[in-house]
């Protein structure tokens, strides 16, 4: 085994593009035995292409590989699994109708019989070993996301894997999980495995990576130890490329009449909610994720009755508001590509779901003005690539994001109601999206129902905290006093 | 009924539920990889028809079966061409495959209609045959039924004891993942269409050969369709395709009786039974398993990346 430090895999100028995108540009990069090598950058910037390259799943167009001295220009996934090469995918390539034995020892065995119980007794051996704890036997089906990662890890281990690539491993683990996964991390690394730590997360790679090497726009920017970087903001701005306004600028706004006005609503899971919402504010919902935040949304964007108590929209009451044509409401789903949009519907039929009732004349639809239309808010808004003839799905995360506030906002609306607008977004455009909200306030009031507490309190003017189907409490975000707890009442502590 | 009337039905039941188990047993392994063949109808056409007509040629009945295997994996071979190889339409391919070997074999055939082979004929097993029960209904059978005794344990054994079958399977439930492992999709899918399609031809060549002696025009008469519905009813599982077979083999044998014999049910509505079997199988299958135990991947093409 190659002692610490020394290179393993050395990539040398690799290219790859995707049709007008270029993933990838010039890369060089060395990967060495013991050392844990965080790939940081944003979303689209390439880490994953350039390890998928190394894993043998892509072709590079250019380049080239060195492995134990010799130079290749691309490797097939059998090469890489030989050259000792192994990746954990963000989506699992596990198999959830076979068992962890099998699913560990596929591809593996050259012999003719198959013999699960020696296969079962062997993973477990391995298992024991490097201290992942699990039942070879147990159906993948059943496992937690936490348990099939080590499963993954597991497969590379039975293979002799000696650089074990991890494609943002922790997005899909809670924080126990995240500790677990970072102790083994460590421990492979001190037996001699070379790491690679694809992730977006700053925080993350500065507390478990080795070194650090920068992707932004496929190329990268630069590769030093860790203990060169000072602190987070730095890492931020060399990720983007430009200063990212964490703290974000909240100009004032005069508050107007009230929006919502929700008494002593119950029903789905709600008890006794009560709240008001007035123009130009924002108000967010926060709590753990079902604790009732689910149901307020529904019964406040129309798709689920008040079981008690009353809901008053835009001054009028919840059955009154949805019969006629409830204009002035906008809600922004969580679930990006499911419910705001349709994946395989071009950007304009996209842009058109929720807009169409301005660009009728009759029975017909008139494609060209809203094509106008859209192309000049495309612009206003910055989403890229501008091509209205784009299936959706085409478009990335944040993008798409902004094409479906772009697109509700332009209905004027004067309540919003947001879920968890930049779940899955990076800082880019996570700020792109903070910015419009706090804009938008100014003609709307705004239920934002978030997640991340950071978003809650760099947006709300308001902050309301929901456990178990109740509102535990409602106060400004100026009151530090109560800001300082949200931990304990999101727990139902207090 | 009485014994003397209920062992030769069961005994019939076997025999014309050969042709089904060999059929659902090509399906079993053609489904397991992910691959949806629904050209069973005529794959087993042109088995039946090949086997036919190299029996005839050769005068060996062997020889005959293999070439219905052989003619079914050929024809299996253009659904693995255009699935596997173009990565075209599952559902397409195999309706029109089932188009294309039926009418082919119909047209083929003309000439040899009405001509009688010995094919395989009722050879007792000694000592078996003297099993009370058991004998008389399952070891006074010809070689073929015999042989369909052991065909659900090998592909039992190939699927769940050997590296082939552990591959074959995880290619029907996540062919990323196999690809990722570093296997090659193509090759496995293609070998599961191939040995398939030998079985499907194999079913056919027992109508020809063993079930009626000689050619006549839509000789498989839907039991092709009945194979694919049973694969659903045994849950891809080969042991629970034998129970399968052998209820349908019950129902045919038992209507061609009952009509035999004369009843006033008009002779249309009892041909009807098998079918109508086959709708009640799968509604309670859809009740029961709400198709859970599906090859994940079944239907679905393999893009490789990149």
């Amino acid at each position: 085994m190659a002692s610490t430090g020394d290179a393993i895999v050395r990539l040398e100028g690799i290219d790859k593009r995707f049709g007008d995108v270029q993933a990838n540009q010039g890369i060089d990069l060395e990967i060495r035995a013991g050392r844990i090598k965080a790939l940081l950058g944003e979303n689209g910037a390439g880490k994953s292409t350039l390890m998928s390259i190394l894993a043998g799943r892509i072709k590079p167009d250019a380049g080239r590989i060195h492995i134990a001295g010799a130079a290749r220009t691309y490797l097939t996934p059998r090469e890489a699994i030989g050259a000792g090469i192994g990746m954990v995918y963000q989506h699992f390539t596990l198999i959830e109708a076979l068992n962890v034995a099998e699913n560990v020892c596929l591809g593996q065995s050259a012999g003719f019989w198959h013999d699960p119980r020696g296969d079962r007794r062997q993973v477990a051996r391995l298992a024991e070993t490097v201290g992942l704890e699990i039942d070879p036997a147990a159906p993948v089906a059943r496992l937690s996301m936490g348990e099939r990662q080590r499963v993954e890890i597991l497969k590379l281990l039975q293979r002799q894997s000696r650089v074990l690539i991890f494609d943002e491993p922790t997005s899909v683990l809670t924080p126990p999980e995240i500790e677990q996964l970072f102790r083994a991390l460590r421990r492979m690394a001190a037996q001699g495995k070379a790491i690679v730590f694809i992730s977006h997360k700053l925080g993350e790679v500065l507390e478990i990576a080795d070194e650090i090497a920068i992707l932004r726009r496929g190329r990268i920017i630069e590769e030093r130890p860790k203990a060169a970087y000072g602190a987070r903001a730095e890492l931020a701005r060399r990720m983007v490329g430009r200063d990212v306004l964490l703290d974000i600028e909240r100009p004032a706004v005069e508050l107007r009449q009230p929006v919502l006005q929700i008494d002593a609503l119950g029903g789905g899971g709600l008890q006794e909610v009560s709240l008001r919402l007035r123009q130009g504010e924002i108000l967010s919902i926060v709590g753990v994720a079902g604790n009732g935040q689910a149901p307020l949304v529904q019964t406040v964007c129309g798709l689920q009755a008040p079981g008690a108590g009353s809901v008053e929209i835009l001054g009028r009451s919840w059955d009154r508001f949805f019969a006629g044509s409830r204009s002035g409401l906008v809600y922004i789903p969580e679930d990006r590509l499911g419910l705001a949009t349709c994946a395989r519907l071009s950007l304009l039929d996209n842009f058109l779901l929720t807009t169409r009732r301005r660009f009728c004349r009759g029975p017909w639809l008139r494609r060209a003005p809203a094509a106008a239309r859209l192309q000049a808010l495309m612009a206003d808004f910055a989403i890229r690539p501008a091509d209205l003839g784009l299936a959706a799905r085409q478009l990335s995360g944040g993008n798409l994001q902004k094409l479906v506030l772009a697109r509700e906002f332009f209905r004027r609306p004067r309540l919003i109601v947001a879920e968890q607008p930049t779940q899955g977004l990076d800082i880019g455009a996570t700020e792109d999206v903070w910015h419009l909200l706090l804009q938008a306030r100014e003609e709307a009031g705004i239920l934002l129902v978030t997640g991340d507490l950071n978003e809650a309190l760099a947006l709300s003017d308001r902050l309301a905290v929901m456990y178990r189907g109740r509102i535990v409490d409602n106060f400004s975000v100026f009151d530090t006093r109560k800001v300082d707890r949200i931990g304990q009442m999101m727990a139902g502590i207090e | 009924m009485n014994a003397e009337m209920i062992l030769p039905l069961l005994a019939a039941a076997v025999q014309t539920g050969t042709p089904i188990l060999y059929a659902t047993l090509g399906e079993i392994v053609t489904e397991r990889s992910g691959i949806l063949n629904l050209g069973v109808e005529g794959i087993m056409m042109v088995g039946a028809l090949a086997a036919y007509v190299c029996a005839l040629a050769t005068g060996s009945a062997w020889l005959g079966f293999a070439a219905g295997a052989a003619g079914g994996a050929l024809l299996a071979a253009i659904h693995g061409l255009v699935c596997i190889g173009f990565r075209g339409n599952q559902v397409v391919s195999g309706l029109a495959l089932t188009i294309l070997g039926t009418g082919l074999a119909n047209f083929l055939g003309v000439a040899y209609i009405g001509q009688s082979i010995p094919g395989f004929q009722r050879a007792a097993l000694p000592l078996l045959e003297g099993i009370p029960f058991l004998g008389p209904v399952f070891f006074r059978q010809d070689a073929l039924v015999y042989l369909s005794y052991l065909a659900p344990l090998a592909v039992w054994a190939a699927l769940a004891r050997t590296t082939w079958g552990l591959n074959l399977r995880a290619v029907g439930e996540a062919p990323e993942a196999v690809e990722a492992a570093g296997l090659s999709v193509s090759r496995l899918r293609w070998s599961a269409v191939l040995i398939g399609g030998a079985f499907m031809g194999a079913g056919g060549a027992y109508l020809s050969l063993a079930y009626t002696h000689l050619w006549t025009t839509g000789l498989v008469a839907g039991r092709g369709w009945i194979a694919v519905a049973l694969v659903i009813f045994a849950a891809w599982h080969p042991h629970r395709a034998v129970v399968g077979a052998y209820l349908f083999g019950g129902v045919m044998a038992f209507q061609f009786r009952l009509q035999a014999l004369g009843t006033h049910l008009p002779s249309s509505l009892l041909l009807m039974l098998p079918y109508a079997l086959t709708i009640i199988v799968l509604v309670a299958a859809g009740l029961r398993l709400r198709s859970q135990a599906a090859p994940a991947a079944l239907g679905v093409n393999h893009e490789p990346p990149d």
